[in-house]
């Protein structure tokens, strides 16, 4: 039983615009379209495709004087979102939803200053001055207004006002200051349920935590002053949709977030939020469309449900087991190629505790779909890559650990994978997870390899004593149980002593490993993607072989050979809708847990692995044109070649396994002279009763014909023709005998003209078979020997493994410029005379003209000289002028190779260059990092408790250089006051 | 419960074991109880693989188990490798109310047996057996009486098939002999567990204990030729020097120390 999935050729690194779209966590562009359960396509509006995409230059400015700093950067208009992204790319940035702007308004300031305000649903006003040309200043008002329309017309304007009574954040922020709801800007009016304005619907989605209590001790984690600081941010910078990051709101993430809030910051923050805005009740849908449904999916994530978090109340009734249940099920019919990994368990438990069910169930898909790529696939690759990509930045970074863990023979990923596939969660105490997981949906996916480092780095001299994998792991162990302890106890500074081993470990991710961007990260992926595929892909070839039931008699490395035909066979000409888990229809009435099914393959799929096989299931041609001799390869197709698929589909599923195809070349590869024959003569003997039809007949001379096909000179075309001849003459002359004789037992007497009855049998087909030295020698040897297995060369990786240059050569290099390049030097070789085109024999053994002659002995002279079936001799002729017949059948020497790589290019240099700056950096001073843990003094002033997690907060606090000198910060100050354009 | 690598290194062999089998066949919960004599009705499952450390007393010498927990899933079995490099010893766990958690233990073996270590020690575990009714040939060796089985029963398994009680027998799937033919066709050691009530999961790691060439180990860890079981292979040391102790009780007493 084996799978076996080509998906992994099929990766793509991500393109610049989707690069940009992961940036701003803006849902992928087909993700975009509104999806109402039973969308129609002709639902969506015609011009909506059309919105166009356009980023421009632009200050960004609070509109209240003395908030904020205002900051250069680049203004992203993405429909149906507005992103903004200071020029550091981390200082500022928002992403809003079109539909949260409420009025537009060009400001009337100085002379070739175009600037415009923005005032969002929250009552923000922000002022973006587009500092790009005026051409381009233009082109983008009109794409916004746009944009706007098409939203207001998509009915979005309005689905904003109830979606926000789903987030926490507005029971946090009174609104006291409700504009009028159902007034536009541009003077249109939102239709809407004239409620009497009840006070406040508490209707803000909210996970278990609320009824189960979240873990940790909310005094410990200075629930209320974290709360009062964030009310204050988010009345201030807006909230949920319409967030604006500013350094503020990273360093309230950095000290953990409040427990309340968490969930919608989590969804916030990975923009999670937007798909849940642009798919209403698609989750209730999911559920409702797959009810009772079982997958294999579905039974393993049944198998973990008692499993995940199983401390937390919460997990201990159906309340909590119920919706984790719910939510795994209908991320794994959402997507059934993943379909369900152990780990997303623990990551749906524990995003389940701070968020609703439609809440997880989205940002599960942002954690598996975005955030983690690949991490969760079948084949893990992603977790693989990035376990690698590990490993090489601990070399980087730590290079004495990497070196130590090479001499001791220790895998850094017996420890680190965990951390990575369950965000920590299961590694460390939740609260300290939790506030990891606040980073990473804050900073991104850099952060887990931060942390990771700063692990290492913190534990560096123990890692240096540590002898095995064993030690490792323990040490690991017993770090994470001290997150808790003073990080130095026995310092004489009491602020120092309060520092945790968890903060500290925050602090060394974010300040000693600021050099792990993501950009990094991206290229040392790329890097290593072409390794990683290969190690599974090989992996997995090696377990295919070995879970072969019968190698028959091939060796393994036969078999591997057999793996990799069929395997380059599935990658070129993928079987229909393969390793894609089966419609529920096949599975819900079998109780049996059955595992993914064998992968088959069909007709298309065969023609392809034969002709890499076969030397008679392709056409393969020798050109030479005077620049270059090649070989062009197609893909025969004949009915011998379907034929041949039926025959070795011997469990009759229509398609074949690849133990099938073992067991088919095994029965033809080995056979002596006598066994071929048989093999022949039964692969055309459809009905299996033992006899050739007059048709059958026909149809394997036509077989024959069709293996000979590119054989030069007459001697096979001779051969078949007396088969056909002596095969009828033996057929007829047997036919009484055959009537009246022994074998009347079957009743029916065919009429020796009828075309489907029973005519040749197996002995008189041997004996018209041995009766011509041609076929003989076929059968002795050259039919086994038209089957080899050599050495598949590797295929190309659709993704390349060497950086920028790679790319560019990859682009280059692709089959169809070949084919190009191919047809430029053939036109030129036609031009000057040089181009030949030679097809190349199948079998090659009887290249003279002569005709060898026919046994005498095994056939009567009268027989061979009767002159009966011409007009099968006609047939048998007209055939032969396909063939060509090449003045000069020179053996092909292999065609010169196109150069398909370039040399290495290594990002190296900017990687260097970032840690030698790191190098320099002054040693990380714990002294300006204030914490207070001392839970017993209840009665501390708040507004002191307040200031020691600002405190905490400045720990973390870094320069941020908004990009503007003090002329321009005048201009954005300008603005403020400046009164829209009339 | 863990003891760090340092102080055991005199008298110590230590043997790399490797758990491997279906998910939720009941392989970290084995291992609990084998190291930690506890039972955890709702055990997380293994993400990666987890480790964990036990001594093991066997005549005058110590054996010091590094165990290494799998994940189950399919889809993390090409992570095995690199839990199960250089182990001496593997346990391949099923569930025998499950029997296509033995065909996965069958080709688990498969693999051990071309991939690992060429003188790995393999035993093959049917787990749970507390599910179904002890049958006559079954009886476990002592194991069944001790105290703290009473706790462990109180402690209900809400995801387990209910009617443990009612039918017992129904629920077995994969009959003993059927495992046990296999076992020694293929050549391994057999057991039939429950981490539930600690019922032969002592009896695995004492015989693995016993088959393990120690000789051979210590010989290769002395002489410095790198990790134990690295070096090339010696059948003839098997049995040499180890005289097994042949009561399983008492080796159980040993064990738990
Ligand atoms: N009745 C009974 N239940 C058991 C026994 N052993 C394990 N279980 C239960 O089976 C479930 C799975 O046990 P685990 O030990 O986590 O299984 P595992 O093989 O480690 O699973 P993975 O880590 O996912 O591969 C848990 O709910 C256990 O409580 C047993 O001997 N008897
Ligand atoms: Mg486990």
């Amino acid at each position: 039983m084996s799978t076996i999935s080509t998906q992994l050729r099929h990766f793509k690194e991500p393109t610049k615009d989707e690069l940009t779209e992961i940036f701003f966590s803006v849902p992928p562009a087909a993700l975009n379209a509104p999806q109402s359960g039973s969308a129609t396509p002709s639902e969506t509006l015609p011009g909506e495709e059309q919105l166009e995409k356009m980023e421009i230059n632009a200050v960004l400015s609070m509109g209240v004087q003395g908030q904020e700093d205002s900051y250069a950067g680049k203004l992203y208009l993405l429909p149906p979102y507005l992103a903004f992204a200071s020029l550091d790319r981390k200082s500022v940035r928002f992403t809003i939803p079109l539909s949260t702007i409420r009025r537009v308004e060009r400001l009337n300031a100085r002379a070739g200053i175009y600037a415009l305000s923005l005032g969002l649903w929250h009552d923000q006003k922000i002022i973006v001055q587009l500092t790009s040309l005026r051409p381009s200043a233009d082109a983008f008002c009109a794409l916004l207004r746009n944009a706007l329309k098409a939203e207001l017309q998509r009915g979005q304007m309005k689905a904003v006002k109830s979606f926000v009574k789903t987030c926490y954040s507005e029971a946090l922020v009174p609104d006291e200051s409700s504009v009028g709801d159902n007034e536009r800007e541009d003077g249109s009016l939102i239709s809407e349920e004239k409620a009497g304005a009840p006070p406040r619907e508490t209707t803000y989605h909210g996970g278990l935590g609320l009824k189960y209590k979240f873990p940790g001790d909310p005094k410990k984690l200075r629930e209320a002053s974290k709360i009062k600081l964030w009310t204050t941010y988010l009345r201030s910078h807006g909230r949920n949709l319409t967030l604006l990051r500013y350094p503020q709101c990273t360093r309230l993430v950095q000290v953990g977030l409040p427990n309340r809030l968490r969930g919608e910051m989590w969804e916030t923050l990975s923009g999670s939020l937007y798909l849940r805005l642009a798919n209403p009740g698609v989750y209730e849908q999911t559920l409702a469309q797959n009810t009772g449904r079982v997958t294999t999916s579905t039974e393993d994530i049944e198998k973990d449900l008692h499993r995940s978090l199983p401390e937390y109340a919460g997990y201990q009734n159906e309340e909590g087991i119920g919706a984790l249940r719910r939510v795994l099920q209908a991320y794994s019919f959402k997507n059934p190629e993943l379909g369900y990994c152990q780990a997303m368990n623990i990551l749906a438990a524990a995003i389940l505790i701070y968020m609703s069910e439609e809440q997880a169930f989205w940002l599960l898909g942002v954690l598996c779909d975005r955030l983690l790529p690949g991490y969760y696939s079948q084949s893990m690759h992603g977790t693989l890559l990035d376990q690698r990509v590990f490993e090489s930045l601990v070399q980087r970074c730590l290079p004495m650990i990497h070196d130590h863990f090479q001499t001791v023979d220790v895998q850094l990923s017996v420890a680190s994978l965990p951390w990575f596939l369950s965000l920590f969660i299961n590694s460390m105490p939740m609260v300290f997870a939790f506030r990891i997981v606040d980073c990473f949906f804050c900073m991104g996916p850099k952060v887990l390899f931060q942390v990771g480092c700063a692990i290492l780095k913190i534990n560096g001299e123990k890692l240096l004593q540590i002898q095995d994998d064993g030690g490792f792991l323990n040490l690991m162990r017993d770090y994470f149980a001290s997150l808790g302890e003073s990080a130095h106890p026995t310092s004489a500074d009491p602020r120092a002593r309060a520092i945790t081993r968890f903060q500290e470990l925050l602090l060394v991710s974010f300040r000693e490993f600021a050099t792990i961007t993501d950009e990094s990260i991206l290229s040392e992926r790329r890097r290593f993607r072409a390794d990683i595929i290969h190690s599974i892909e090989s992996f997995s070839k090696r377990s295919a072989v070995r879970n072969l039931k019968s190698l028959e008699r091939f060796s393994k490395d036969q078999a591997g050979m057999i793996y990799d035909a069929l395997y380059k066979a599935m990658f070129l000409e993928p079987p229909p809708a393969m390793p894609a888990p089966p419609p529920a229809a096949l599975f819900t009435t079998s109780g049996e847990n059955e595992e993914r099914p064998e992968t088959r393959i069909g007709l298309r799929t065969f023609q392809c692995f034969l002709s890499e096989i076969a030397t008679w299931a392709r056409d393969e041609t020798i050109i030479l044109n005077g620049f270059q001799q090649r070989v062009d390869r197609t893909i025969a197709e004949h009915e011998f070649i379907d034929r041949l698929y039926f025959f070795w589909d011997t469990s009759c599923r229509g398609a074949l396994s690849f133990q099938d195809l073992v067991s088919g070349l095994d029965g033809v590869m080995f056979n002596d002279l006598m066994e071929n024959i048989e093999w022949f003569f039964n692969l055309h003997d459809k009905n299996k009763d033992g006899f050739l039809s007059k048709d059958e007949v026909l149809t394997l001379s036509e077989s024959f014909l069709f293996i000979f096909r590119y054989e030069i000179g007459d001697a096979y075309l001779g051969a078949v023709s007396r088969f056909m001849t002596n095969a009828f003459e033996y057929g007829d002359a047997l036919q009484p005998q055959h009537e009246d004789g022994e074998k009347s037992a079957d009743g029916e007497k065919p009429p020796p003209s009828g075309s489907n009855t029973p005519y040749l049998n197996l002995a008189t087909f041997r004996m018209v078979v041995l009766a011509d030295e041609v076929l003989e020698s076929f059968f002795e040897t050259d039919l086994s020997a038209s089957f080899r297995l050599e050495p598949v060369p590797d295929l190309e990786l659709s993704a390349s493994n060497n950086g920028l240059l790679g790319d560019i050569w990859s682009n280059i290099a692709t089959a169809d410029n070949k084919k190009f390049f191919n047809r430029f030097t053939d036109g030129i070789g036609k031009t000057i005379g040089k181009h030949q085109v030679i097809h190349r024999p199948s079998i090659g053994r009887y290249t003279n003209l002569e005709e060898p002659k026919a046994h005498e002995s095994l056939l009567t002279p009268a027989m061979r000289s009767s002159p009966s079936k011409s007009s099968l001799r006609t047939e048998a002729t007209a055939s032969s002028t396909t063939l060509v017949s090449p003045s000069d059948p020179t053996p092909p020497s292999p065609p010169p190779k196109i150069p398909a790589s370039s040399s290495e290019f290594s990002s190296l240099p900017m990687v260097q260059a970032a840690n030698a700056a790191l190098m320099e950096r002054t040693p990380f001073a714990i002294d300006d990092a204030g914490d207070d843990d001392d839970t017993d003094e209840d009665s501390e002033d708040e507004e002191e408790d307040d200031d020691q997690v600002l405190d905490e907060v400045d720990a973390f606090l870094e320069e941020n250089d908004s990009g503007l000198t003090a002329a321009d910060k005048q201009v954005a100050n300008d603005l403020l006051h400046a009164k829209p354009v009339k | 419960m863990a003891e760090s690598a340092s102080g055991s290194a005199d008298k110590s062999v230590q043997v790399k074991l490797v758990l491997l089998g279906e998910a939720a066949v009941g392989k970290s919960s084995v291992v609990l109880r084998f190291v930690s004599n506890e039972f955890q009705a709702n055990k997380e499952p293994t993400i990666g693989a987890a480790f964990l450390t036990q001594k093991c007393r066997l005549e005058d010498r110590v054996l010091r188990y590094e165990i290494w927990d799998t994940a189950g899933q399919e889809r993390f079995h090409s992570l095995a490798p690199m839990y199960y490099r250089n182990a001496q010893a593997a346990v391949v766990v099923y569930d025998v109310t499950k029997a296509s958690s033995l065909e996965k233990a069958k080709s688990w073996v498969k693999e051990l047996q071309r991939q690992a270590n060429p003188n790995i020690v393999i035993a093959l575990a049917g787990n749970k057996v507390d599910l179904v009714l002890p049958s006559p040939s079954t009886s476990g060796t002592g194991s069944s009486s001790e105290s703290e089985d009473e706790a462990d029963d109180a402690t209900a398994t809400p995801g387990e098939t209910p009617g443990a009680d009612g039918q017992p027998e129904s629920l077995r799937q994969v009959p003993r002999e059927e495992a046990q033919a296999y076992a020694s066709e293929a050549g391994l050691l057999f057991f039939e567990t429950s981490a539930k009530t600690g019922e032969g999961v002592v009896e695995i790691f004492t015989e693995i204990a016993k088959k393990i060439p120690i000789e051979h180990i210590l010989a290769s860890t002395r002489g410095g030729a790198g990790r134990p079981g690295a070096a090339g292979a010696r059948p003839g040391a098997r049995q040499e020097g180890v005289n097994l102790e042949e009561n399983p009780a008492k080796s159980k007493d040993a064990c738990n120390c």
